[in-house]
C-alpha cells in the first residue's frame, strides 16, 4: 500500500487511488510545493460507521459525514416540497464560490454584439445523480436515475422563468415545469427562478428550495441572484441539469 | 490473460497552465488483429433480420420485391452455426422464419427454408416499430447467445405513440445491437437514429431500393466478424473530479456521456457494444480536475477496456490521461493536433445538423450560417463525405471562408443523406 503526496493510502505506487497525485517525483519535474488541499488530519482516518479509509469529507463507501459526524438517515416521507436529498452539510467546502466553465467561455465576453438568445436545456445527469446518491441524503436510497429522459429546451423570455412542478392546488404552473415524466421527486414546487437582468443577461435565484440548486458546481445561496453566463450549469433535485446556452446574433 | 489486450493510445498536451481544471484527450482504441483473437463464448450468435411488411412497402413495387431479395442475400450471409430468425413487421410483429417463433441453427437448410419464406412477404397494414423491436427481444432472450444483433429495415414512419417506442428500446438496450436502414424518404431519421444510438448500431438511408442488396451483405458481413460484446470503456477519474463528456469520435461522433454506469467509487463505464478484429475507435474524454500547484502531476483519468468474463469484469488494456501544472507558457499552450481535430468535427457535425433544423423550420439566416460554418469546417478537417453531401444542400460560393446560398430545390434523399451521415467523421494522419 502507497501513500500519495496529500497522505491518501493507494493500491496502486505510480498515482493516488482517491486523488490521482503523481506518488513520488516524476523525473525533471520539481515537487517543491506541497500540495494546499486535503488537511493532514484526514489521511487514514478509519469511518465510524464501516471502517473504510476517510477520503474526504463522506466515506466513499456508506456515505458518512466526517464533518457533520451523522450517518445518512432513515428514509423519510416526501413532505410535499421535494424529497429530501441533501445531507446536512452538503455545502462544505464550496460555496459561494462561482468558477465559469474553464476555459472556452471567457474568449467571447466583453465583445459588443447584438441581444443574445438566453435557452435553458433540461437534461438528466448521471455523474450529478451518482454525486447526491454517493453523498446519502435522507432520501437517497429511494430516488431512482430516468432510465430516458428526452432533453427539453425553454427559451427564456419575460422578466422571468420559474423552475419547479405545477400543482393544481396551488394554482402554480412554473414556466419550466419539471413534473415529468420523468419526475425529478428532489425539486421543490417553487424550486429556483431565472431573472432577465436590464442589460439583457439572466441570473437565477433559489427563493428557499429544499434542496438547494447548485451554479457549476457550486450551491448558491437562498435569496441571491447569481448570473449566468452561456454554458453555465444549473443542478436541482436528484438529477435534473439546465445549460444555459446563449446565442449571440451574427 | 486469457485475451490478446487491445491497444489503448492517450493523445493530450498534458501540460496546463496555473489554475487550469479541464483536461482533454483523444483515446485511440484498437482491437488486435488476429482473425479470432477472443475464443467466442461457448453460446455463440444470434441474428434477427426485421423487415418492414407495411402497406407502404407496395408502392412501387419494387420496394418489397428488393427488400426481399435484400434480406434474401443478408441471409445467405449468416455464418454455419449462428442461430437466426426473420421477422415481419406491420402494426404488429410475426416471425416468419422459423414458423415456431424460436431461433434456428443456421445451415444450407435451414437458410433455404429461410428464403423461400421471406420469398412470400407481402405488404399490407401499418408501422409499429417497438413492436417489432419487443419481438425480437422476445425471441434473443429464450436462446442464450454471447452476440445478439438486428438488422432493422423500414420504409416508413412509426405509426404508434412515441412512448411505446421509446419503453421498447430501453427494454432492448443491453440485450442486442441494432442496425437501421430507412429505405427511400418518407422515414424519420430521428426516430431510426434513436433506435440505434440507444442499441450502438449504424443507421443509414438507402434511397434507392436496388442498393439494399449491398447494404445488407456487408452489415452481416460485419456482424459475423464481430468476436466480443459488450466492450465497456471504464474511465477513472480523481476525487472532486467531473468528467464533462465522454464521446466516440471516430468513426462517428456519438455521444457516450449520458450512458455511464457507475463501477465503484470512483469509475464509470461506458458501453462501446462488439468489437471485430483489428477494428479502431478513437475516443474523446473530456476531465475537469482540481488544479494543483505548478510542478504537481495528476492523473486525470485512467481510461481502460473491460468485457465481462465467468469470473467477473476482465481488463483487456489501459491508457493513462494525466495533468502537470506548468508556468512554462511554451508547454501549455501547445495544441494536441488528435484534440482539435475532433473537437472540429464535432462542431461539424453539431453545425449540420443545426442548420438542417433551421433550414425545415424556414429560418434561412441560421441555416445559411450554420451549414456555411459546416462547409468551412468540412473543407478545413478534409472530410469529404460531409462536404460533398452539404454541396447538395446549399450553392458554395466559397468553401474557406463558409459562405454559401441555400438551394432552392433540394431532393428529399439528399437532405436525408446528409441528416443520416452527418455523425461520421475521418480521422486525423497520426
Amino acid at each position: 500500500m502507497a501513500t500519495c503526496p496529500a497522505g491518501h493510502d493507494s493500491g496502486s505506487s505510480d498515482f493516488c487511488d482517491v486523488c490521482g497525485m503523481r506518488i513520488g517525483a516524476p523525473a525533471g519535474v520539481p515537487l517543491a510545493v506541497p500540495p494546499a488541499a486535503a488537511p493532514p488530519d484526514t489521511a487514514a482516518e478509519p469511518c465510524p460507521r464501516c471502517g473504510t479509509a476517510r477520503s474526504g469529507q463522506f466515506c466513499e463507501a456508506c456515505g458518512f459525514d466526517f464533518d457533520a459526524g451523522q450517518a445518512p438517515g432513515p428514509e423519510r416521507p416526501d413532505v410535499g416540497s421535494g424529497r429530501h436529498l441533501r445531507p446536512a452539510t452538503w455545502t462544505a467546502s464550496d460555496s459561494g464560490r462561482h468558477p465559469g466553465p474553464a476555459t472556452w467561455a471567457a474568449s467571447d465576453s466583453g465583445r459588443a454584439r447584438g441581444p443574445a438568445t438566453w435557452t435553458a436545456v433540461v437534461s438528466a445527469d448521471r455523474a450529478y445523480y451518482d454525486m447526491v446518491i454517493a453523498a446519502g441524503g435522507p432520501d437517497a436510497g429511494v430516488v431512482q436515475f430516468p432510465g430516458y429522459c428526452p432533453e427539453r429546451r425553454f427559451p427564456l423570455t419575460g422578466p422571468q422563468v420559474r423552475i419547479g412542478r405545477h400543482s393544481a392546488s396551488r394554482g402554480l404552473q412554473p414556466e419550466i415545469d419539471l413534473s415529468g415524466p420523468p419526475t425529478d421527486p428532489g425539486v421543490s414546487r417553487l424550486h429556483a427562478v431565472l431573472i432577465a437582468e436590464p442589460d439583457g443577461s439572466w441570473a437565477v435565484l433559489d427563493p428557499g428550495s429544499e434542496n438547494g440548486t447548485l451554479v457549476n458546481d457550486s450551491e448558491i445561496a437562498t435569496g441571491v441572484r447569481v448570473p449566468l453566463r452561456d454554458g453555465d450549469h444549473i443542478h436541482l433535485g436528484a438529477w435534473t441539469v439546465l445549460t444555459i446556452q446563449a446565442v449571440h446574433p451574427g | 490473460m486469457s485475451q490478446p489486450g487491445f491497444t489503448v493510445d492517450i493523445y493530450q498536451n498534458e501540460y496546463l497552465t496555473e489554475g487550469a481544471r479541464e483536461v482533454n484527450a483523444v483515446v485511440t482504441v484498437t482491437s488486435p488483429d488476429t482473425a479470432d483473437f477472443a475464443p467466442r463464448g461457448s453460446q455463440g450468435s444470434a441474428e434477427i433480420i426485421i423487415v418492414d411488411c407495411s402497406g407502404s412497402m407496395a408502392s412501387p413495387q419494387t420496394k418489397i420485391a428488393q427488400a426481399r431479395a435484400a434480406t434474401a442475400v443478408a441471409v445467405d450471409a449468416i455464418r454455419d452455426g449462428v442461430a437466426f430468425a426473420v421477422i415481419a413487421g406491420t402494426q404488429t410483429a410475426r416471425h416468419v422464419f422459423p414458423e415456431d417463433g424460436g431461433l434456428a441453427i443456421a445451415d444450407p437448410r435451414t437458410r433455404g427454408r429461410a428464403k423461400r419464406m421471406v420469398g412470400r412477404l407481402r405488404p399490407g397494414g401499418g408501422t409499429a416499430i417497438g413492436e417489432w423491436l419487443r419481438l425480437a427481444h422476445q425471441t434473443f432472450i429464450r436462446h442464450p447467445a454471447d452476440l445478439r444483433h438486428v438488422i432493422l429495415l423500414t420504409d416508413g414512419k412509426n405509426g404508434e405513440a412515441s412512448r411505446r417506442l421509446d419503453d421498447a428500446i430501453r427494454l432492448c438496450e443491453g440485450v442486442f445491437s441494432c442496425d437501421c436502414r430507412g429505405v427511400g424518404t418518407d422515414w424519420k431519421v430521428g426516430e431510426l437514429r434513436e433506435i440505434s444510438t440507444a442499441l450502438l448500431g449504424t443507421v443509414d438511408i438507402v434511397p434507392d431500393p436496388a442498393g439494399l442488396a449491398a447494404d445488407f451483405a456487408a452489415m452481416m458481413e460485419a456482424a459475423m466478424g464481430k468476436q466480443v460484446a459488450d466492450v465497456a470503456l471504464r474511465v477513472w477519474a480523481p476525487q472532486h473530479a467531473t468528467i464533462r463528456f465522454v464521446k466516440l469520435v471516430a468513426p462517428a461522433v456519438e455521444d457516450l456521456t449520458g450512458r455511464r454506469r457507475q463501477a465503484g467509487p470512483q469509475a464509470g463505464d461506458y458501453p462501446t457494444g462488439a468489437w471485430g478484429a483489428a477494428e479502431s475507435r478513437d475516443y474523446h474524454v473530456c476531465v475537469e480536475v482540481r488544479p494543483a500547484a505548478v510542478g504537481q502531476e495528476m492523473l486525470a483519468a485512467r481510461v481502460s477496456l473491460v468485457v465481462g468474463s465467468p469470473s467477473g469484469p476482465q481488463v483487456i488494456g489501459q491508457g493513462l490521461v494525466r495533468a502537470i501544472w506548468t508556468d512554462d507558457e511554451a508547454l501549455s499552450t501547445r495544441i494536441s493536433s488528435q484534440v482539435a481535430h475532433y473537437t472540429g468535427q464535432a462542431e461539424l457535425v453539431q453545425a449540420v445538423q443545426e442548420g438542417l433544423a433551421a433550414r425545415r423550420e424556414g429560418d434561412v439566416s441560421t441555416a445559411t450560417a450554420k451549414l456555411g460554418r459546416a462547409v468551412a469546417l468540412a473543407q478545413q478537417s478534409g472530410n469529404e463525405g460531409t462536404a460533398s453531401r452539404l454541396a447538395k444542400i446549399v450553392d458554395v460560393v466559397d468553401a474557406a471562408t463558409g459562405t454559401v446560398r441555400l438551394k432552392k430545390k433540394v431532393e428529399d434523399a439528399d437532405e436525408m443523406a446528409l441528416d443520416t451521415r452527418s455523425t461520421k467523421t475521418v480521422r486525423t494522419k497520426k
